[in-house]
């Protein structure tokens, strides 16, 4: 009996399970949603003197494909080369657009979510690469009040899923002026291997600067400090 | 009494399990999101693991070949055909989104009596129009205009609002049509079980009920043809407005057999004439008006690197995937269809009453799709950060 016989000899209603199931399981979902954007992130954590968080400095680069997109229609003096200022009203469409969406940045201090725990943006800039033709957004969310956090973890996402972002291989979180012993990793939120206890005491090491821990697709930043 | 109950036991617990079934599959679907989103705490919405997650890695790696694909075909010509590939199989696998029409054509085939081959046709012709609304905003936009990419998203939303509109207006009328056959055959049913209806009017109910358009007409005609009936009745029947006809006496027994006292699959005129391509063709423009995000990304970048017609060839083999994604969905919709058909076909009320439910439903789901759409509730793409 050939499987397609198999087939044809099932109930009826059984097959229209069969092809409704199906039918769900391709359906559309929220879920399925699929980003045309891909942003590698890097972020500086800015501290004051007295050891409380100020700001989150973003660099975000985007894809090939998005940036020849973003810099359509852009008049540049050199071809192929755009400067800081002739890219400066696309940044500001950027960081404007960004605001409706939260900058897409999220603040939980000591567990607690911080809702609505930045300013509007400022400082923001666009730097285009012409070897890589790829842009690069800069902008600083000052914190509305800086705060000291024992655990301070900064998400970086869309929610809807239109960006990927993912940290830069290399040095991708680095504190500014942060107080000593404060340490700084970031995570992979979505790898189903990933075990977050564990990789918590392992990659806990104690650091002034920076640590970057060169996740390859990862969007939680985490400051532990004393 | 008892062999209506055997009816039910036979014909519409099966029906109701396979609802059953889809629910469940569905909601595993979701919950498998909402699992992945609240692992973490973070409310991430994209399941990563499972074929969700396969499906987006595909798409991401195809999409980035693209890029590289599109930049190696400037300096080689032979390149073109690994673009072409590349084209092809993100088409496939990027329809697995939304935003394609996947949800609005299968509910909009469920709903009506369609065929198979007019699924496949309407699932290709609105891939072929996502293509060429893409191509024409690009091209009038970038190459002609030189506007912005915030002026082009912009276009870009505006257009998507029309299609929305369009969609919504598609439900409202799938939804009207359908709530006249549902209602007339819930009518009837209330009427046999109170004992009233005597056998004669509520056949020919349940034959009208199943109006689309003018198929009362068509099928008053039909009977006509086959039986002599009183001058009353085909003055009723002439009347397609009037979504009641009463049909005769001496054809009720042979109607009796005959799934919904409808004897036929779509009558060749009925889909090919009036209102018949024309219905096919509101849900093509309605789906294929909205042009596909990725599409225009590719052609713009196609066209920073001065190869415009590359991209325009990719973006039509990327339509040939979509249509098959598209079709697949298409095929299972109009198979579920014919098959819950089967299934109720022998009780002639109640199994009638069921199907016209869920061709109600359908229509419903369409009105819902585009209602949602319109309002931002349910968002099929996103330009990026304009």
């Amino acid at each position: 009996m050939t499987p397609a016989d198999a087939w044809l000899r099932l109930p009826a209603w059984t097959q229209f399970a069969v092809f409704v199931a199906a039918l769900a399981a391709l359906w559309p979902s929220p879920a399925q949603a699929h980003p045309h954007v891909w942003a590698t992130i890097k972020s500086e954590l800015v501290y004051a003197p007295d050891g409380s968080v100020t700001a989150v400095r973003h660099a975000w680069t985007f894809d090939e494909m998005f940036s020849a997109f973003a810099t359509m229609g852009i008049k540049a003096k050199i071809k192929g080369q755009f400067t800081r200022e002739e890219l400066q009203p696309l940044a500001k469409v950027n960081v404007d657009s960004l605001k409706g969406f939260a900058y897409f940045t999220y603040a939980t201090m000591d567990g607690v979510k911080a809702k609505g725990a930045f300013d509007h943006a400022t400082d923001y800039w666009l730097e285009y690469d012409p070897k890589a033709t790829v842009l690069t957004l800069h902008f600083t969310l000052p914190f509305k009040k800086p705060a000291k956090a024992k655990v301070l973890k900064i998400q970086v996402y869309d929610p809807e899923f239109f960006v990927d972002f993912a940290f830069a291989k290399k040095n991708a979180v680095k504190l500014i002026g942060a107080p000593p012993l404060c340490a700084a990793w970031t995570e992979k939120p979505d790898d189903p291997h990933f075990l977050s206890s564990q990789s918590l005491n392992k990659s806990f090491v104690a650091s002034e600067a920076f640590v970057g821990m060169g996740a390859e697709f990862a969007n939680n930043i985490l400051v532990q400090c004393p | 009494m008892k062999n209506r109950r055997q009816h039910y036991v036979r014909h519409i617990c099966p029906i109701l399990l396979a609802a059953l079934v889809a629910a469940v599959a569905l909601i595993v679907q979701h919950h498998a999101a909402w699992a992945q989103s609240n692992l973490f705490g973070g409310p991430r919405p994209v399941a990563i693991g499972g074929i969700g997650g396969w499906v987006l890695a595909r798409q991401a790696m195809f999409y980035q070949e693209l890029a590289g694909m599109i930049r190696a075909a400037r300096d080689n010509g032979s390149a073109l055909w690994g673009l072409m590939g590349i084209s092809f199989v993100y088409g496939i696998f990027h329809a697995a989104g939304p935003g394609h029409g996947k949800a609005v054509i299968s509910s909009y085939l469920f709903a009506n009596e369609e065929t198979w081959l007019r699924g496949i046709t309407l699932s290709l012709a609105s891939a072929v129009m996502q293509s060429l609304t893409a191509i024409s905003i690009v091209g009038v936009a970038a190459v002609l205009l030189g506007v912005t990419a915030k002026l082009l998203s912009n276009t870009v939303n505006l257009i998507e609002t029309a299609s929305y509109v369009l969609i919504v207006l598609l439900g409202a009328r799938l939804l009207w049509v359908k709530g006249h056959g549902f209602f007339g055959a819930l009518h009837d049913l209330k009427a046999e079980r109170t004992g009233h209806a005597a056998g004669s009017d509520r056949h020919a109910h349940a034959n009208c009920g199943h109006t689309h358009d003018a198929s009362c007409n068509l099928h008053s005609q039909a009977a006509q043809v086959q039986n002599p009936v009183p001058a009353g009745i085909s003055s009723a029947a002439r009347e397609p407005a009037q979504f009641h006809c009463h049909g005769d006496h001496r054809h009720h027994e042979e109607l009796e057999v005959l799934p919904w006292g409808h004897a036929h699959g779509p009558e060749p005129e009925q889909l090919a004439g009036p209102g018949g391509w024309r219905r096919g063709l509101s849900a093509v423009a309605a789906v294929g008006l909205r042009p596909c995000s990725g599409a225009i990304i590719v052609l713009v970048f196609a066209l920073a690197q001065g190869l415009f017609w590359a991209g325009i060839a990719s973006t039509f083999v990327m339509g040939l995937g979509t249509a098959i994604t598209v079709g697949a969905v298409a095929t299972l919709a109009v198979g579920a269809k014919g098959l819950a058909k089967r299934i109720a076909q022998k009780p002639i009320g109640r199994g009638g009453v069921l199907m016209r439910g869920l061709e109600f439903g359908a229509a419903g789901c369409v009105l819902a799709f585009g209602i949602l759409l319109l309002t931002g509730y349910m968002a099929s793409e996103r330009m990026g950060l304009f």
